[in-house]
Parts: C-alpha cells; sequence; structure tokens
C-alpha cells in the first residue's frame, strides 16, 4: 500500500508542480479589477483584454467598508482598480491609498460631463473618475404586495401590511435613509436625529419581519427569489432584475433617498499602474460606456455616451430621475473627524 | 537538571560508566541526549511560539488600543473596549454585547447537549451493525464530517425555504406565517450546529459503545432493573470519558462558531463569532474586536480548566 | 452486540437522514435549470460547463490545492520532527507540562480565536515592516500552525504503538541513532506519518474560518469563494461547485478507508 500510495502522491504533486510553472509561464500583462458585484459587462472586459494583449482579473465586494477593510489589509498593491463611492473618497485620500492620476494617460477624459469634473469630494478628478451614478431604492415584489405605496414607511412602520425586508449593509446609506424617512438631512451630526435614526433601525431589526443585512446584490436575489417583499437596492440593479421578471418593480421613495456616484481609481501602489490608465480611459470611450450603462442600467457621467444610451433608460425615472426626483434626492458627504459618529452609530445598530 | 557523573536518579535507567547513561538500548551522555531532543522539537516549538503563543499575547495587548478616524489602529492605551464590552457605548448602556456572549454560551451548551443524547442511538446503531457492514456505515457517518463547513450549512437554507416541506409543516402548525423560510431563526441555528458537531461527538462514543463491557448490562436486566437505572449504572460509568471527549471537542469550537449563525441566524441572532467577524470586515476596529476575542478566550479557557479538573478529580476518585 | 431496539434504530436512521437530506438537495438543485427562487426548471448539465469557463472558480480551486498541498508539507516535516524529539528525549515532568498544553493549544481553541490573533500579529508587524502583506504566505503560515498540532498527534500515537524494542535492539547491534533512526524507525513510522499528512491535508481543504481571516485579495479559496457567494444569491453553479467538492471529499475518505484496510491487513500478516 505505501508503495502505490506514495507514487501516486507523487505524481500528483509533480502534476500539480507542472500546472503552476505553466501559469507562471505563460504569464501576460494582467490588470487586477476589484469591483463591485454584477457590474460590469463581462464582454467590455474580454474586448478589453483583446484590444491590449492582457488578461484582466476581477475579485467582488459587496461594499464599501469591505473593500476599504480589503485595501488597507495589503490590497493597495495587489489591485489596479478599485470603484469607490463618493462619499468614501475623501478618507482614502487621507489614509493614502489611491494615487494621483496622470491624466496625460486618460485622454478620453475629455467625454465628462463637466459637472463631474468639479466634485465637492475630489474636486479636477485629481484621485477619481466617475464610472456610473444612481440612487439606493426600494424594490418590491409585485405580488407579495398588491398594496404598495412608495415610501420607506413599508418598512419602517410596522402595521398588520408589514411584509419581509432587507436591509442594506451599506453605512451611510442605511443611516442617510432612516434620517431621511424621518425628515433630516443625510450628513447630520445632531446626536438627537442620529439617536432617533438609530432607534429606527433598531426597532426594523428586531421586528420579526427582518430577514438580514445585504448587499445590494444580495438583497435583490432574495426579493426576486420571493423571500422578501422589500429590499433596499442600488437602481441600477433592481432594473436589471425587472428586465427578467415583471413581477419586481422598483421605486425611489417619495421621502427621498441616498444619491451616489461611482468612481474609478487607482490603489497607491499598484502593480500595473500603466494598464489601469489605459483601462479608464477605455470606460470612458463613448461606446464603451454606453455599453456599460446599457448592461448594468445605472446613469452614466459620460456625455459622449448619451446619445448611444437605450432610450428606455433614459426615459425611465428609475435610471435617469425626473427633476422633481431629484430635489428629494440628497449625496453622502464625507464629515472628516465626525465620520466617527456615524461608524458607531453604525456598531451599536449592527449589535443590537 | 545537573548530571554529577554519578548514577543518576531516573526510574528506568542504569549508569554504564561515568557519565552515560542508557537510554532504551542506546549509550549515550544526556547532554547530548538532551541537545538531539532539542535539535528535533526546536523548530516546532519555535514556530508554534512565534505564530500563536506571540500572536495570542498581542491580542492581548491590542484588545486595550483604540480604532482611529479611519480605521487603524490607535496605540493609545485604555479601558474603554473593556467598557464597551460590558455595555457603555455611546448612547448610553446596554446589555447586548453581555447578551451576545450568554447567549453564545448558551447556544454552544444547549447544542452539546442535544448532540450528546442524540449520539447515544447513533453510536449504538453503528456497534450493532453486521460486521461486514460497519465500514460502509462508518464511511457514511464520516462524509458529512469531511465536506466542507460552509457547503453543509448552506445546504440547509434550501431544505429550511418556504416551499418545502420543513417551513409548510411549521406553518401549518401556525409556528411560522405562512411563505416564509424557517431561516434566519434560532431554530434553524440550533439545527445547523448540531447538524455540524455530530460527529464530533459520535465518533467518540461508538469507540468507546464497541468496547462496552455488555454482562454488566446483561446482569442489570437480569436484577430486573428498568432502563434508565441500566443506562446510569451500567452504560454510562463506562462512556463517561468518551463523551467528556466529545464535549471538549464540541463545546469549545461551538462558541467560537460563526459560520452557522451568520448563514442561519442572520444579523438577528448574533453570537460572538459573528460580533468578532464583524470588527475585522465592516467595522474595521480591529481593537474592539481583540477584546472580544480575549473575552472568548477568558471563557473557553475557564471551560477547558473547569473539565479538567473534573477529570482529574474523577481518576482520583477511581484510584 | 446482536440487536438493538427498533427505535433506537429508526432515530438513528433518521439522524443519517438529516445529515445527508441538506447534501442531497444540494446535489439535486445542481441539475436546475432555473436560476433563481426553488422553482425546478427541467434538468441541464450546463451549470458544471459554465464552472469550467469560469476563471474565478478555477482559480479558487487551484488556490486551495496549492494551499493544501504545501501546508501539509511543511506541517507534516515539521510536525514529525516534533513528535520525534518529543518521545526520543527523556523530558521531566516540568518540560512536559510546558510542551504539552502548548502543543495541544490549536486542537481546543475556537479557530476564530486563533485566526484574529494571527490578522492582529500580522496587521502589526505589516505597519512596522511592511512584511506580511496578506495573502497565501500568511494563509500556509495560518494552516500549518493548527495542523502541526494533529500531526504531532498522529505520530506520536503511531510512536507509542511502534514500542522501543525495534531501536533497542538495532542500538544492541551497534548502530548509531542516525542509522538506526532511517532504516528502522522512519519505514515503521511511516503508516503515521502519512496518517498525519492525510488528516492535515483534509483539515486543510475543509478549513474556512482561518483562511477567511487571512487571505490575501488574490488568494481566495473554494471555502471562501462559495461563502461570498451565498451572500450575494446562491445560483445553480454554486450547487454544482459544492457537489464536485463533496464528491472530491468522498474520494478521500474512501480513499484512506481503503489504505486503513490495507495497513491492518499488512500487519496482520506480519
Amino acid at each position: 500500500m505505501n508503495k502505490i500510495f506514495f507514487n501516486r502522491f507523487r505524481a500528483a504533486l509533480v502534476a500539480c508542480i507542472i500546472a503552476v510553472a505553466a501559469t507562471a509561464a505563460a504569464a501576460t500583462e494582467e490588470l487586477h479589477l476589484y469591483i463591485w458585484s454584477e457590474y460590469i459587462d463581462p464582454q467590455i472586459l474580454k474586448n478589453f483584454e483583446a484590444k491590449y494583449h492582457c488578461k484582466v482579473i476581477s475579485d467582488l465586494y459587496e461594499s464599501n467598508e469591505e473593500m476599504i477593510g480589503k485595501l488597507q489589509a495589503g490590497g493597495i498593491s495587489q489591485y489596479d482598480i478599485v470603484i469607490p463611492s463618493d462619499f468614501v473618497v475623501p478618507s482614502m485620500i487621507k489614509l493614502g491609498l489611491l494615487k494621483p492620476l496622470d491624466h496625460g494617460a486618460i485622454p478620453n477624459l475629455k467625454n465628462l460631463k463637466p459637472e463631474y469634473t468639479k466634485s465637492a469630494y475630489d474636486y479636477g478628478n485629481k484621485y477619481t473618475i466617475p464610472y456610473q451614478w444612481g440612487t439606493v431604492g426600494l424594490m418590491y415584489n409585485k405580488k407579495l404586495t398588491p398594496d404598495f405605496i412608495p415610501s420607506w414607511s413599508v418598512i419602517f412602520k410596522h402595521t398588520d401590511k408589514h411584509r419581509p425586508y432587507v436591509l442594506i449593509d451599506s453605512e451611510r446609506e442605511m443611516i442617510g435613509t432612516a434620517l431621511k424617512y424621518l425628515g433630516k438631512s443625510m450628513n447630520t451630526k445632531d446626536k438627537t436625529d442620529l439617536k432617533a435614526a438609530a432607534d429606527l433601525l433598531i426597532a426594523a431589526k428586531k421586528d420579526k419581519n427582518f430577514l438580514g443585512f445585504e448587499g445590494g446584490v444580495g438583497g435583490k436575489a432574495k426579493v426576486a427569489g420571493g423571500s422578501a417583499a422589500y429590499a433596499l437596492v442600488y437602481n441600477g440593479d433592481a432594473y436589471r432584475a425587472m428586465a427578467e421578471d415583471k413581477n419586481l418593480g422598483f421605486v425611489n421613495p417619495k421621502e427621498g433617498s441616498v444619491r451616489w456616484i461611482d468612481n474609478m481609481a487607482v490603489p497607491a501602489k499598484a502593480p500595473n499602474a500603466a494598464l489601469a490608465y489605459k483601462f479608464i480611459s477605455y470606460i470612458l470611450d463613448a461606446q464603451v460606456g454606453a455599453r456599460l450603462s446599457n448592461f448594468n442600467h445605472f446613469a452614466t457621467p459620460n456625455a459622449a455616451s448619451m446619445k448611444f444610451i437605450d432610450k428606455s433608460d433614459l426615459n425611465n425615472p428609475a435610471v435617469y430621475p425626473t427633476a422633481a426626483t431629484m430635489k428629494t434626492l440628497e449625496t453622502v458627504l464625507d464629515l472628516g473627524k465626525d465620520n466617527r459618529l456615524y461608524s458607531e452609530l453604525w456598531k451599536i445598530i449592527k449589535t443590537r | 537538571m545537573r548530571f554529577t557523573g554519578r548514577v543518576l536518579l531516573i526510574p528506568g535507567w542504569c549508569s554504564m560508566t561515568e557519565n552515560e547513561i542508557v537510554y532504551h538500548g542506546e549509550l549515550v551522555k544526556p547532554r547530548a541526549l538532551y541537545r538531539r531532543g532539542l535539535v528535533f522539537i526546536l523548530p516546532g516549538l519555535l514556530w508554534i511560539a512565534f505564530f500563536l503563543a506571540l500572536p495570542c499575547l498581542s491580542l492581548g495587548i491590542v484588545s486595550f488600543a483604540q480604532r482611529n478616524d479611519y480605521g487603524g489602529i490607535d496605540w493609545t492605551f485604555t479601558f474603554d473596549n473593556m467598557k464597551r464590552l460590558v455595555g457603555f457605548d455611546l448612547f448610553g448602556w446596554s446589555a447586548d454585547n453581555l447578551v451576545i456572549l450568554g447567549r453564545s454560551v448558551m447556544v454552544a451548551a444547549i447544542s452539546t447537549f442535544l448532540c450528546i443524547v442524540l449520539s447515544y442511538p447513533l453510536a449504538f446503531f453503528l456497534a450493532s451493525r453486521p460486521v461486514r457492514n460497519k465500514g460502509m456505515w462508518m464511511a457514511l457517518l464520516l462524509v458529512p464530517f469531511w465536506t466542507n463547513l460552509v457547503i453543509r450549512t448552506y445546504a440547509w437554507l434550501i431544505v429550511l425555504a418556504p416551499q418545502f416541506p420543513p417551513a409548510r409543516f411549521a406553518a401549518y402548525f401556525e409556528m411560522v406565517d405562512p411563505g416564509t423560510a424557517l431561516y434566519p431563526s434560532m431554530i434553524a441555528v440550533y439545527i445547523g450546529m448540531m447538524a455540524s458537531f455530530l460527529p464530533f461527538v459520535a465518533l467518540p462514543l461508538y469507540t468507546a459503545v464497541e468496547k462496552l463491557d455488555w454482562s454488566l448490562v446483561e446482569a442489570s436486566f437480569d436484577l430486573r432493573a428498568g432502563f434508565w437505572r441500566t443506562f446510569r449504572y451500567a452504560i454510562w460509568p463506562q462512556t463517561k470519558s468518551a463523551v467528556a471527549l466529545g464535549i471538549t471537542l464540541t463545546l469549545v469550537p461551538a462558541m467560537g462558531m460563526f459560520v452557522v449563525p451568520d448563514m442561519l441566524g442572520g444579523a438577528k441572532y448574533m453570537l460572538i463569532g459573528n460580533l468578532i467577524q464583524e470588527q475585522f470586515g465592516t467595522s474595521r476596529d480591529w481593537p474592539f474586536g481583540a477584546s472580544l476575542s480575549l473575552a472568548l478566550m477568558v471563557i473557553t479557557l475557564a471551560t477547558l480548566l473547569f473539565f479538567n479538573s473534573k477529570a482529574r478529580a474523577n481518576k482520583e476518585r477511581r484510584s | 452486540m446482536k440487536h438493538t431496539h427498533p427505535l433506537i434504530n429508526l432515530t438513528a436512521v433518521l439522524l443519517f437522514m438529516v445529515l445527508y437530506i441538506p447534501l442531497l438537495c444540494v446535489v439535486l438543485f445542481s441539475f436546475n435549470a432555473s436560476r433563481l427562487g426553488m422553482q425546478w426548471g427541467g434538468f441541464t448539465l450546463h451549470w458544471y460547463v459554465d464552472l469550467f469557463h469560469d476563471g474565478m472558480v478555477l482559480r479558487a480551486a487551484m488556490n486551495t490545492i496549492i494551499l493544501a498541498v504545501s501546508s501539509t508539507l511543511i506541517s507534516t516535516v515539521v510536525g514529525t520532527v516534533l513528535a520525534v524529539g518529543l518521545q526520543t528525549a527523556p523530558w521531566g515532568k516540568k518540560a512536559r507540562r510546558f510542551f504539552e498544553p502548548l502543543i495541544n493549544l490549536p486542537v481546543v481553541t475556537p479557530d476564530i480565536i486563533f485566526a484574529v490573533a494571527l490578522v492582529i500579529a500580522f496587521g502589526v508587524i505589516r505597519s512596522l515592516t511592511g512584511l506580511f502583506e496578506l495573502g497565501m504566505p500568511t494563509m500556509i503560515v495560518g494552516h500549518v500552525t493548527f495542523q502541526i498540532a494533529f500531526v504531532t498527534l498522529a505520530v506520536r500515537n503511531r510512536l507509542e504503538a511502534i514500542g522501543n524494542e525495534y531501536s533497542e535492539a538495532a542500538f544492541d547491534l551497534y548502530a548509531s541513532f542516525g542509522y538506526s533512526f532511517r532504516t528502522v524507525i522512519l519505514p515503521l513510522l511511516l503508516p503515521g506519518i502519512l496518517a498525519g499528512a492525510m488528516l492535515a491535508f483534509t483539515l486543510s481543504l475543509d478549513d474556512f474560518i482561518i483562511s477567511f481571516f487571512t487571505a490575501g485579495p488574490k488568494s481566495m479559496t473554494l471555502p471562501i469563494f462559495i461563502y461570498a457567494s451565498v451572500h450575494r444569491g446562491v445560483t445553480p453553479e454554486i450547487h454544482a461547485l459544492s457537489t464536485l467538492v463533496m464528491v472530491f471529499t468522498i474520494l478521500v475518505v474512501v480513499l484512506l478507508r481503503r489504505s486503513e484496510k490495507h495497513n491492518e491487513q499488512t500487519e496482520a500478516k506480519s
């Protein structure tokens, strides 16, 4: 037995070593992309690989906090592109996680709509280039909610008609939504307001209809699968699910929601920054940008792509909100020292 | 230990010449013997010291540090984390952390108890199979044991879904609303824990049952003792040590479990494992996570010492 | 014993069902043609085909195997040497009371404490020296540390079973320690070493918590991948992957039992 086993073991070991050596030998240029799940068309990646003779390796995450944690644990020298949301960018810059961008290497920068070059969180696009923008709204399953009203009260008010729901696992966006429901600003530093929001969310958590905290994609999957009636979901994810199933609906509730802008950024010690700039420029191309938005049904910040966007998306208030809805939307701001208030609050909400 | 070159007062050895002894047939100087032994154990010991003992120490140190504004470690040492453990945070006092700790211990204890109770039928069943089938049944018990915990746990998400018999059954008896799954819930967590740890108790128990002295059991029945008396006086004393081993292998890991509560309990039924994992994931508060782990370690050591002392007391009583 | 009460048999069979039904459900649904929800949409094999085209899955599988093989190799060597050292020198009671708990610590500590301690230690070292970035090396270190305890256990058991007669006989015949060890002890020890190695290998494949905490961005393993996917929404592709992992596990268990049986037979003959 020992001899036979030994021989088999040795053979397996040799096979493993050969396989590893083969992969190492076939090393072409690699782009390590760290991105939200279901956020990019796989065909775009394939086209990029073909155009620049490289390989794109994607890693996925579900929340900004997860992404920052990974970067701090060593990811800044292992990824070439990350996609942070606007409100975490100032903190990431202060933490030294991002590399200043070489605008000369990004020719398609001129395609951006002017308002996206003068943002509060990164004036002049020194570290980030807008990728897509959207909202955090309410996705619902029409079959389970015959008496639907487009308001956050379906989650926060506890009545007989209360149904199973999923909350979003994102610190600022979840607390921000609760504050909006209470009629306050998402960026308030008032402790009483914050406590009220915390109490609201803790009560929502303790309710028997609470199914858990998930990322936007996780929540969408639960509503589509029928185990939840409501979930907080990013508008594009919801819309993609609705394209496959007519029983699903999405709305930006009347009390208001979070408006976010996701950006492409390059980590400070990225292994292949040159390729990263090529990728950013590629995404900013008019056709590619349109293809991206038509795939994930989010709104694009790319002026040149607008004429290639699907008409159904342009006319859809869930994707390109009307002026009236835009007034109810609010962007989350980085609060510097006061970010700590929200972190503490989130920890309390999660543990109580 | 000093060697004087004369007779060494260690039983089992005999002194041949000055400063040399015979150890298991080998004629060797004690110093050389120890040196050789040291060379052998040093790599292992150094590895364990460096990658196990030292990290545990650093755990203790970091648990007194603070979290800085952006999620790193701020090396100002305070008792803040200890205060937060006991429940004092930004918004006053709440018992929630202690509740989570208590809940973890309780869930672990109940799961262990359930596993023990259910392992007895399993062990007796296995022991009573004909010899040619025993191997097959053992393999059947081992396969879930070796299957990855993540897979075993998420499989329950399918079984406990709303459309399947268990959930429908519960809905029929009005234990849950119709159309809801049986998770996240405490029942699901208990089921998951029990399914994970059952083999850990069943296997040692089966070994003990195999070696069981049936004459005692038969004698007890001959003397007209009922089932429970037979169990208590004939079977239990013989299987006690196996149960103790099963408890050590189950209770302590169960207290730190986080995969099962995470998938089957959701954010509603947090156990200490989930809480710790939060601090290292989305909350990015390593010092608080360290203090929570420290608390868990203290509880673990206390449990182990308790069982150890009981085992020693038992041995002394017997001898 | 010949027969058991039918109630006991019934309970035992029910327990086996409870253990297996979830796993069988996973296998069943890996052939489900409908993507979401629990409705049966028809029988299909295309999820298995998709698996082999999914770069992430293949990379995770490769990482899992590399991790298991490297950590098993290192831990088997270190653990065997450690066990031999413990048995072949007359350590006193005080020394033993120091060694034993230290070596058995990983067996009884909850994995999560150990994983957290490692991550913190690595983080502190990293902030001071820039070494120990989370990735495959840190995962290997984590795995080896807890595998050593199990390998040592297996090898020590075997050493005790062998006893001292063989080495004594060798020394009586004027063999040196090195020679006796190489030609007498080591061959006899081989089953124990292999048992320890197999144990370490399966523990590494099975491990989730330590991998989860010490994994770096590029060193995702299969259990981590499955865990992350469950949160995103389970698809039949994950069921297919789990089924393949289960089949692999069954193969390993069968191999183990075959080798054990062969071992017993050769020992019975000699």
